[in-house]
């Protein structure tokens, strides 16, 4: 190494805080950040979406035999929100607490950015991720019970994007809320609570009155009856009942992880 | 306000019974490289996260480029850049990705992130795995790469106030220089640095100004030659004692030369002297050395390492210190 500097001549630098940046800007450098980190992911979590479906759809389809075809139907467009579930209450706490133990999550909130953008970053990401999972439920069952679907196009699109995001927000919320073991333990609850105990695979008829009720305010139910609507619009309608409940989940998701984000211990 | 970048007044934070800082006070000046050294638990993360919004101060103030860095975290942020202790996340990113990304979301242009990485990436020598992304558990990039791009990161953009805490963990000591060279340009061009470390030793090379903390407190703050506490042509004796064996500089006056500060770590003794003494010391040590009273002995130029163990001794219980004025003996 010489002593010989080869550097360009010092470049002045004002002691004064730098102008704010455009919100935009921001947001576009934290999604290119977070899509390389979890973009790689995805071709994997396809595949992983694909195995699960044809888990629930064959796999459930064993356990009714002789299954009629409403039944069929009904398993069938419960699926999608199984996988949306799966994916925002298990793979993103996961992710949001491995991001806490390694450091990372630290690191981001001392960027300059406003910090409520890190939480738009990662919901945008995850519904990326989570989307491709409706169409391979219904890919999946058209496969295995060839019926046909009578798609409602807004209200499918509404109810996919809701459903992934508040499952994100929720999940996201829950991961910033507990210690990253205890994260772990409560997400394998939900997701068991969200596959056996939920009325999105069966109807809600099917359960206790009380039940019943609790599941009107849970976004579960809610949120498999939407996309049910969108993929069957000819048998069920949506109703505006459930997009609020699942608006209402959604906003205190968000809550959470934005408190999580900007407060300061 | 002085101009300074940083400016931490009476700062205090708590975990529950544990005081982390406890009244800390310290200044970066435009331009200026400040040392903050300390054990480990001695509080420079706490106090680095502070700053940069992480943590709230229980007391104290916090002035970041002259903002209020407790009421106004937000902006105090822009104007800081930080390289925390533990890793960036790079995982699929370059080097190169990575470091104008970070450029950007401090307002450079495209073109200037771009030229910024290309040069930093040649300053710290990293050209190599400029295009190589980083891959999960630790793949792609090895330790040192990753740490310097994550410093690479942080110096990108012209901001006032660069705070880096342990930059050269992990780091080949070829690059560790080029790293430091780094530093000290950042500094030359304008920029406050506040550097968190406990390696002694390579910080004096690039600070302007120490600040060490000990137990949360601020036990000593200076230059690296007031801290030394002697002037630069002063020499350090080390001598290594036997396993249990007795330490024959106890009493100062057994020595045959003027001990200006006599510091004990374990079975090393740091003895401070000046520079006309060191024939007899020499000689001293010798003898010692060969009627097997110690193990061996060096000595080197007077460095910042004894005059840190000396006002942080109350950290290790293994360490028992005297400082004695040169007048004393």
């Amino acid at each position: 190494m010489s002593e010989q500097s080869t550097l360009s001549p010092p470049a002045p630098r004002s002691a004064g805080v730098p102008p704010r940046i455009g919100i935009w800007l921001s947001y576009g450098n934290l999604l290119r950040w977070m899509m390389a980190q979890t973009g790689a992911m995805l071709p994997f979590v396809i595949v992983v979406q694909a195995l699960l479906a044809a888990g629930i759809i064959i796999g459930f389809g064993f356990v009714i035999p002789d299954i009629d075809t409403s039944s069929a139907q009904f398993l069938s467009t419960g699926t999608p929100t199984v996988l949306l579930m799966f994916i925002g209450l298990v793979m993103v706490p996961h992710s949001v607490a491995q991001a806490r133990t390694t450091g990372t999550f630290t690191y981001l909130r001392s960027l300059p950015v406003p910090r409520p953008l890190l939480l738009m970053a990662d919901l945008a990401i995850w519904l990326l991720v989570a989307l491709p999972s409706v169409a391979v439920a219904v890919v999946v069952a058209h496969l295995r019970y060839g019926f046909g679907y009578s798609f409602d196009w807004p209200v499918l699109l509404t109810a996919s994007i809701l459903a992934a995001v508040t499952a994100t927000a929720v999940g996201y919320a829950i991961a910033v809320s507990l210690p990253p073991l205890i994260t772990q333990l409560v997400t394998q609850v939900l997701v068991f609570f969200v596959m056996l105990f939920s009325p999105v695979t069966f109807p809600a008829s099917q359960l206790p009155t009380w039940f019943q009720a609790v599941h009107d305010v849970l976004p579960f139910r809610a949120a498999a009856d939407l996309l049910r609507a969108g993929l069957l619009a000819d048998t069920y309608t949506a109703s505006w009942r459930d997009l609020v409940v699942l608006l209402a989940w959604c906003a205190l998701g968000v809550a959470v992880g934005i408190r999580a984000l900007t407060r300061r211990n | 306000m002085g101009g300074a970048v940083l400016e931490v007044d009476n700062l205090t934070r708590r975990f529950g019974a544990v005081v982390a800082n406890d009244g800390i006070g310290l200044r970066v000046r435009p331009g200026e490289v400040v040392g903050l050294l300390g054990h480990n638990g001695a509080g420079k993360t706490t106090l680095v996260s502070q700053v940069v919004g992480l943590l709230r101060p229980e007391d104290g103030s916090i002035r970041v480029a002259g903002t209020d860095a407790v009421a106004e975290p937000a902006t105090a942020r822009r104007a800081v850049a930080l390289q925390p202790q533990a890793q960036a996340p790079l995982d699929g990113l370059t080097p190169k990705m990575a470091i104008e990304i970070a450029g950007r979301l401090r307002g450079m242009s495209r073109a200037d992130a771009r030229a910024g990485a290309r040069a930093l990436a040649d300053e710290l020598d990293i050209g190599e795995w400029f295009d190589r992304p980083a891959t999960p558990d630790g793949g792609g990039l090895s330790g040192g790469v990753r740490r310097l791009t994550a410093f690479a990161m942080a110096a990108v953009a012209p901001v006032p106030l660069i705070v880096l805490d342990e930059p050269t963990n992990d780091v080949d000591a070829a690059r560790r220089r080029r790293l430091w060279k780094v530093v000290r340009r950042l500094g030359d061009e304008g920029a406050g640095v506040l550097l968190v470390t406990h390696n002694v030793t390579e910080a004096e090379r690039v600070v302007d100004a120490l600040v060490i903390l000990d137990h949360g407190k601020v036990v000593a703050a200076g230059s690296p030659s007031r801290l030394r506490g002697s002037s630069d042509a002063d020499l350090q004796l080390e001598l290594s004692l036997h396993p249990d064996g007795e330490d024959p500089s106890e009493s100062l006056a057994q020595a045959p030369i003027p001990i200006n500060r006599r510091v004990r770590v374990g079975r090393r003794v740091l003895l401070t002297l000046a520079a006309v003494d060191a024939e007899a010391a020499v000689a001293w040590a010798t003898a010692l050395r060969r009627t097997e009273r110690i193990d061996g002995y060096s000595l080197a130029p007077a460095t910042l390492e004894d005059a840190y163990l000396a006002a942080t001794s109350s950290a290790n219980t293994n360490t028992t210190t005297r400082t004695e004025d040169a007048a004393d003996v």
